[in-house]
């Protein structure tokens, strides 16, 4: 492999130009960007990215240029080299489902269902929560997309956060996504 | 008959709008069989435009008759050529994919129930009504007769690959 591979968070007190500002350092540098994730969190915006860099390359010059970026415009990033298994998403063997679980908040929400998850050997692929209602009636959401373990059924999902739904006094729903191949 | 290469993103053709059949001759028929070989090659797919092998005409094959979700509802085998909506009403979201633009997923809302005009391979002008993955499926194919990828209508992407075994 003739390319050298970073993970790259980056998280800023939200601005015009985060994202923009963080481009240019990589375009410059020469990096490619490859897959990246990027959202407003509260009042911050965040930035996830893979990127990648014709060898020879050194993690520290990212590095430099993101410590740049920190002391002109605030932007705390932070660097890590990825392993060649690191490149690859896995290709996904059992049921895509979508998981939606809300309710008054209270803590332990995101703990318990990941929990009983992970247990089964669930694998995550994309979550997000969100804190709504009013600060007297605070409302906590998640949504998250899930692989189920080949020969594990949605069935088995919904029986396993039943008990869940009583313990958390939550609405948990959950359903079948198809990717449909057209 | 025979298997013939899809076209991926960005090949400028599959960007092309399409011209209609004018007739259907031996050059055509041939292509539908490609076609239909082609589809049925596919790991898991229901439908294939003729744009997506390189010819830019108005004809495409669906057939849903075989998978997991329009295995109920479905008219087999479709050959549509110059196919026109002429209603539809619905809306339902689904994570579509396709051949052209591989390892990559997103959500598309389309209507769920479409009233269909096309003509057949035979050259008989038909109407159909199709619902829910069938319509889907046949909308997808559509689009690639004006140029139009499901990425030209997604909401969110979703990096998902599809899963090593058949959903067919």
């Amino acid at each position: 492999m003739n390319r050298v591979h970073f993970a790259v968070t980056v998280i800023s007190k939200d601005r015009p130009g985060i994202v923009a500002d963080t481009a240019e350092v990589l375009f410059r540098l020469g990096c490619n960007v490859e897959d990246s994730s990027c959202t407003m969190l509260g009042g911050d915006f965040a930035m996830i990215l893979t990127i990648s860099h014709l060898k020879p390359f050194v993690k520290s010059r990212l590095v430099e240029e993101f410590k740049r970026l920190h002391d002109e415009k605030g932007l705390v990033a932070h660097v890590r080299s990825l392993a060649d298994d690191e490149l690859n998403r896995p290709a996904p063997v059992g049921e895509l489902c979508l998981v939606s679980v809300y309710g008054a908040d209270r803590p332990g929400i995101v703990y318990r269902v990941t929990r009983e998850l992970a247990d089964r050997l669930i694998t995550i692929s994309d979550l997000n929560t969100r804190l709504i209602g009013t600060e007297e009636e605070p409302v906590y959401v998640m949504m998250l997309e899930a692989y189920l373990p080949d020969g594990s059924t949605i069935d088995d999902l919904e029986q396993l956060l039943a008990g869940l739904r009583e313990e958390l006094h939550v609405e948990i729903g959950v359903r079948v996504i198809t990717p449909v191949a057209l | 008959m025979s298997i013939r290469p899809i076209l991926r993103y960005p090949h400028p053709l599959l960007k092309k709008i399409c011209r209609p059949v004018e007739r259907i001759d031996s050059e055509i028929l041939t292509l539908i069989a490609d076609l239909i070989d082609t589809m049925r090659e596919g790991p898991g797919s229901v439908g294939v435009a003729a744009s997506q092998v390189g010819v830019t005409l108005r004809l495409c094959v669906v057939d849903v008759s075989q998978s997991k979700l329009g295995k109920e509802c479905n008219h087999g085998l479709l050959v549509l050529i110059n196919p026109e909506v002429l209603s539809s009403e619905g809306a339902a979201t689904m994570r579509e994919g396709c051949m052209s633009v591989p390892d990559y997923t997103g959500d598309v809302e389309r209507p769920t129930k479409i009233l269909l005009r096309y003509t057949d391979e035979k050259d008989t002008l038909r109407h159909v009504t199709a619902e829910g993955f069938e319509a889907v499926a046949i909308q997808h194919e559509m689009d690639h007769l004006d140029g139009l990828l499901f990425l030209d209508r997604i909401s969110s992407l979703k990096s998902g690959l599809f899963r090593r075994k058949s959903y067919r």
